[in-house]
């Protein structure tokens, strides 16, 4: 990878997730249709991680979401894990997504239904009591399906500003 | 180092970060919200809120667009609605009326003395939670502006929460909709006294413990709760009270602030009364406070305790215990 590529995936990379973030805490404040808002952050990382080498796609995820942690009520880490899991999964996956497009979108779906879920139980595991929320089938389902429109649009956007034209290898660090 | 064979080098960084995670985890609930993780969270969201000011305000008449779009489809029914209620206002305005003159009358003959008016500090939404799970809003006023953490915040409808942490420049509130949070009530036409608990975006749960109160759909519930001014409306009740086991009466109430569109709100300079308060979050059964104008009644003390409570010795068990634990008496020393 050239230097000039590996700075501008840097700065892509930083400046989406602080915008991305931004975004999903002011855009939403009452702009919320069936009381809900799609998962910006998760989605960048999904995006990201699909064309990052495989570490810096998981400190990617890990440090997108100790930035929501420390922007929220919730323990410290927690979404840094489950970010982590979501871009881990993206690495693993990515291969096979980019041999078949069909894929794409139904695993932007399964993943941020996944992440969402498992932020809720552990959530609720270290006391948050996120599980007692009643609507909590309805904001797990909708973010993800509001992830999975925008991902027709995100993804492409994130390929091409990233400069990238072929999937990255896996092990290419 | 020692790695197996079949792990390989983003699998280990993958392990690696998520055993970090969670001895974050471990160590900012230790440190249960101080410490360095709050140190943190101050640091990273005084740097992040000039970056929220400026995306909000670039994204504010774009999510107004939208909202106001959604709400031309509302609007009609709105408006039938609206008439009605105007009828029915009126209505109540002229019973209002009349009941503000025997109010002003009867407290003239009571001599009570009402409670100064607050001071207020107006503040508006800053951001919100970064998810669906965190019921709080981050408003755009801080200690600068002389807000301090437990301090109530409303809106023109009721009680919205109250302030969880504070930076120098913006504060969060904790919504009263989220799961942690449970509030003393009262029901305003009875003074009947129970407690909320927020449900996330569900209504919320009441539950009385004098299971022959009455509570029907409409009642208002105020605050009874030390930790907020009395009198502030809560929710509305939107079924009537059904009996649980025989052990207390539940039902659900929505609150009556418009809690999950807020924009404005007024953070209430208000010190939590000091005596026999504790933090209620998290208490299976938080204490209700008595209301102050209870007259004792006889047989009992100043401060409502029975004068002549014996506890039981096996003899005639329970004769003279005026249905009171006796362990809740404090007269035992």
């Amino acid at each position: 990878m050239n230097t000039a590529l590996k700075y501008r995936r840097i700065a892509v990379t930083v400046f989406s997730i602080i915008a991305a973030t931004a975004l999903q805490t002011t855009l939403f404040v009452r702009f919320r249709p069936f009381d809900a808002a799609p998962a910006l952050v998760l989605l960048v990382v999904i995006a990201l991680a699909r064309h990052l080498p495989a570490e810096f796609a998981l400190f990617t995820g890990f440090a997108a979401g100790l930035l929501e942690d420390l922007l929220s009520q919730s323990p410290l880490g927690l979404w840094a894990l489950t970010l982590t899991t979501v871009a881990y999964f993206v690495v693993r996956a990515r291969d096979r997504m980019e041999e078949d497009s069909a894929l794409l979108i139904p695993l932007v779906f399964v993943l941020t239904l996944g992440a969402i879920t498992l932020f809720a139980v552990l959530g609720t595991i270290f006391g948050e009591k996120t599980l007692a929320d009643a609507g909590f089938v309805r904001k797990i389902l909708v973010p993800s399906i509001y992830n999975v429109v925008l991902a027709s649009a995100a993804l492409p956007f994130f390929s091409w500003a990233l400069g990238v034209r072929q999937p990255a290898n896996l092990y290419q660090t | 180092m020692w790695r197996p064979a079949s792990v390989d080098r983003p699998t280990g960084v993958f392990i690696g970060l998520i055993i970090v995670s969670l001895v974050l985890v471990t160590v900012d609930l230790r440190a249960s919200g101080a410490g360095i993780g709050a140190t943190l969270r101050e640091g990273v969201q005084t740097v992040f809120t000039p970056v929220q000011r400026v995306v909000a305000a670039g994204t504010r008449p774009v999510a107004e667009f939208f909202e106001d779009l959604s709400d031309i489809f509302s609007l009609r029914g709105d408006n039938r609605r609206l008439r009605d209620e105007v009828i029915d206002l009126e209505r109540r305005l002229v019973e209002a009326e009349s009941l503000e003159h025997r109010v002003a009358e009867l407290e003239a003959i009571l001599g009570l003395e009402l409670p100064e008016e607050l001071d207020s500090i107006v503040a508006q939404v800053l951001a919100v939670g970064v998810s669906e799970f965190d019921h709080s809003r981050v408003i755009d006023r801080g200690r600068s502006d002389g807000i301090t953490v437990d301090m109530p915040v409303v809106d023109e409808g009721g009680l919205v929460g109250r302030v969880v942490s504070v930076t120098s420049d913006v504060a969060r509130v904790r919504l009263i909709t989220d799961p942690s949070i449970r509030v003393a009530v009262r029901i305003e036409r009875t003074g009947e006294t129970g407690v909320l608990t927020g449900r996330g975006s569900a209504p919320m749960v009441l539950e009385m413990f004098n299971t022959d109160a009455a509570v029907v759909e409409g009642d208002i519930l105020i605050t009874a709760d030390g930790r907020f001014p009395a009198g502030i409306p809560v929710a509305r009740v939107l079924e009537p009270a059904r009996s649980e086991v025989g052990f207390s009466l539940r039902t659900i109430a929505e609150p009556t602030a418009e809690v999950t569109r807020i924009d404005f709100v007024r953070v209430l300079v208000f010190t939590r009364d000091q005596v026999g308060i504790q933090d209620l979050e998290d208490l299976e059964r938080p204490p209700i406070i008595i209301p102050a104008d209870q007259a004792p009644a006889e047989g009992e003390s100043e401060e409502g305790l029975p004068t002549d409570t014996k506890f039981p010795t096996g003899e005639g068990e329970g004769e003279g215990v005026t249905g009171q634990d006796p362990g809740t008496t404090g007269g035992g020393g």
